[in-house]
């Protein structure tokens, strides 16, 4: 592996109001947000937020109209700084009808890293993700010869091998299958373990929230909040009640959760339900209720909101602004 | 610098590696060899052929003119079946005998036959019937033998010997053309206007070729969102450079290997047709001077970065091969608008057309090595002519790079002309 870098800053990603605009619309509209270094960061927001635009212009692929982005303390276009990222974009592949070694090695040389090391790097990665064993180095195969799941492999490998300090995902859930997105998962808690900073866009809050330290929501091109998943969670601490039932009488249930004095909102799963209560509203109230009823109670509890809950809250269904793809 | 030349080196492996070039490289000097060597060959056989040797000459002149006509048309007596049978006849006969050697012609024993008689004798006329007899080659040659015989029988009348005979009359004229341009002999005239075909056919396929492999490869890296962790890694510039550097590269070593094989295919020609049994054909190859081959692979790599520049440009405007096709014809009619003047610019190569379309950089690449392969051009018009090349091509790989970086990341739908016109305004 590379040796240590000689300087860390505080923060990996410090945007300074940073804005992107296209003929037609905004992308981006006076976006701060800032990376703590070693943190695992979510960039959460529905599809045309601005996720992909932002992730372009920390990557130097598209520069802001205007604004800064630093990263590691230097400018984005730093043509150093470019050997500390790693990047796996959305909707991902590979040269089709190349040698994965011969694909890998290039995106090695793309990143600095040249000849034996490189060569050393890789066979590590293919074994290390069973893309190389004693039976069958798939290394010598073509990338279109390789599985959809191996190829997303290959990605990660292609990603990582450079040993980034901090590695950018764009949406790297989509179309994983579960043992990848395991293997995923894995694989960013062990950076953060040793020390790397990743950020990751998302539109699957179940993932961002067992996942980031900090996450940033944002919808049509601007910030909604940031900050850590905790003090988002308090600072938007309604009282939520997690509620999960069994057998019949769900249908009673739904007229009670329709009752405004009592609900506010209710994110309906079927069989559990996560609860808004009404300002003022009493919870015990709700239990007594939902107890007459006659439904079976598996669970009512107390709970902080899931982020999910805050999305939709902060966003609502109207945050996904029509625009091209692309400059998500 | 060291990015860019990872750019270059997997664009120039991965496509030297392919299939394809192998084949294209190995079949390419057969067919460019072919397209000189046949028309050639075919030329060649506007010689006379073997049916003149075939013919029933029937002499009623009662003087043996038939016999020493019969060893004129000959020419060497000493190859058996060479001569033409000889049958005399009485003048009052002639007609039943032509009747009895059309029948043999009409039965293809015979190619013809030749009546010859006292007015051949003095000079007049002479009849020839046969399935040859529009043979422009075959008739020639019987007409010299026939003058040839008279005049010889003139001459042995005024008393010559007959080796004094022999040595005046024979004359095995063997006639070949061969072209002078300002700068002096240049080979054959036929050889090197087939040499100027072949390497325009040459660029034109090359440039096409090429073109569309760029295309492709800027749309597989788009959709598959390689671009995306490139442009992470290098300015775009950079990657587009590489790019046309790379297949660039591909396509020099492509025209090198063609034109060294082919070459020497046409240097060891007459052991190679001999082998498979095709008669010898005689030209002198067109005298290529290190100058105008350096020139030549100039144009080629210029007129390659004009238009693949391009090509990229429109590789990276859509998001699927039909698309693709379809953005690229104002590219592919101008390449072709180009290739249907390669003929008439080979039959005028000093005309105003030539000279024209030498300066303009869509097909100068093109008819400016044609033009210098068949005839001499100034140097100030070669100046000229590749300093527009020069500036049109900083032009297209401005445009070109302005279009790539935007397009490249741009899905969805088609865009207009009017937006990217846009795109090319775009800061970054």
């Amino acid at each position: 592996m590379l040796p240590p870098r000689s300087y860390m800053t505080e923060y990996a990603i410090d945007i300074v109001n940073v804005t992107k605009r296209y003929a037609d619309h905004t992308a981006v509209r006076d976006l701060a947000l800032r990376v703590p270094t070693g943190s695992v960061y979510g960039l959460l927001g529905p599809n045309g937020a601005g996720k992909t635009t932002t992730i372009r212009m920390i990557l130097n692929i598209i520069a802001p109209d205007s604004g800064k982005i630093h990263i590691f303390g230097r400018p984005s276009n730093d043509p150093k700084i470019t050997e500390r990222l790693g990047y796996l974009p959305e909707e991902r592949g590979l040269y089709r009808k190349m040698q994965v070694r011969r694909v890998l090695k290039f995106l090695a040389e793309l990143k600095g890293v040249r000849g034996k090391d490189a060569d050393r790097r890789i066979d590590e990665w293919l074994e290390r993700l069973s893309l190389k064993t004693p039976e069958k180095d798939w290394g010598l195969s073509k990338i279109d010869e390789l599985s959809r799941g191996m190829q997303q492999k290959v990605q990660f490998i292609g990603t990582l091998l450079h040993d980034p300090d901090l590695v950018i995902l764009d949406e790297p859930f989509s179309g994983l299958d579960p043992i990848n997105s395991q293997a995923l998962k894995d694989t960013v808690v062990e950076l953060k373990k040793r020390g790397k900073t990743v950020i990751f866009s998302t539109h699957l809050m179940d993932n961002a929230e067992r996942l980031c330290d900090s996450v940033c929501i944002i919808a049509r091109g601007e910030k909604v909040l940031d900050g850590t998943v905790t003090s988002v969670k308090e600072e938007h601490g309604q009282r939520n009640v997690a509620l999960a039932l069994e057998g019949d009488g769900i249908s009673g249930v739904a007229a009670i959760l329709r009752d405004n004095a009592l609900v506010k909102r209710a994110d309906d799963s079927n069989r559990f339900f996560e609860i808004e209560m009404a300002p003022g509203a009493d919870p015990q109230a709700l239990l007594r209720r939902i107890v007459e009823s006659g439904a079976a109670v598996q669970r009512f509890e107390m709970i902080q909101p899931s982020l999910h809950q805050i999305f939709l809250q902060k966003v609502g269904a109207t945050g996904v602004e029509e625009g091209m793809t692309g400059h998500g | 610098m060291a990015k860019l030349w990872a750019i270059i080196k997997r664009e120039y492996l991965e496509r030297v590696r392919s299939k394809w070039f192998l084949i294209a490289t190995f079949f390419g000097p057969i067919f460019f060899s072919a397209i000189i060597i046949v028309p050639a060959w075919l030329a060649s056989k506007s010689k006379a052929t073997t049916d003149v040797y075939n013919t029933t000459i029937l002499d009623a002149t009662s003087t043996g003119f038939g016999h020493r006509l019969a060893v004129n048309i000959a020419v060497d007596t000493t190859i058996p079946g060479r001569m033409p049978v000889v049958k005399v006849v009485a003048p009052s006969e002639l007609t039943q005998a032509e009747s009895l050697a059309t029948r043999e012609v009409m039965r293809k024993e015979k190619s013809g036959y030749l009546v010859v008689d006292q007015q051949t004798i003095a000079g007049e006329s002479a009849r020839y019937a046969g399935s040859n007899a529009t043979s422009i080659a075959d008739m020639t040659q019987i007409k010299s033998a026939i003058r040839q015989t008279i005049l010889a029988s003139r001459l042995q009348n005024v008393g010559l010997d007959d080796a004094k005979l022999k040595q005046i009359t024979f004359i095995p004229l063997d006639f070949s053309t061969e072209r002078i341009t300002e700068r002096g002999r240049a080979g054959s005239g036929m050889a090197s206007v087939l040499f100027g075909f072949a390497i325009g056919f040459l660029l034109y396929l090359s440039i096409v070729i090429y073109g569309q492999t760029i295309m492709s490869g800027v749309l597989e890296e788009k959709t598959t969102r390689v671009a995306e962790v490139v442009m992470s890694s290098v300015p775009t510039d950079t990657l587009l450079a590489g790019k046309v550097l790379g297949v660039g590269a591909v396509g020099l070593t492509q025209q090198i290997l063609w034109i060294a094989t082919t070459y020497i295919l046409l240097k060891l020609r007459t052991p190679i047709m001999a082998k498979i049994g095709a008669p010898a054909v005689n030209f002198s190859l067109p005298d290529i001077t290190l100058g105008a081959g350096v020139l030549f692979l100039l144009f080629f790599l210029l007129g390659f970065i004009f238009y693949s520049s391009l090509y990229a440009a429109v590789g990276s405007s859509v998001n699927s091969e039909s698309e693709a096709r379809q953005a690229a014809s104002p590219l592919m009619i101008m390449i072709v608008s180009t290739g249907v003047f390669i003929q008439p610019v080979l039959l005028n190569p000093t005309g105003t057309t030539a000279r024209v379309l030498s300066l303009i950089p869509i097909s100068s690449p093109i008819i400016m090595p044609i033009r210098m392969a068949v005839t001499g051009v100034p140097a100030l018009e070669m100046a000229a002519s590749l300093g527009f090349l020069v500036i049109g091509c900083v032009a297209a790989l401005w445009l070109a790079s302005r279009i790539y970086r935007v397009g490249l990341l741009m899905y969805g739908k088609r865009p207009t002309m009017k937006e990217m016109a846009r795109w090319v305004s775009y800061a970054r």
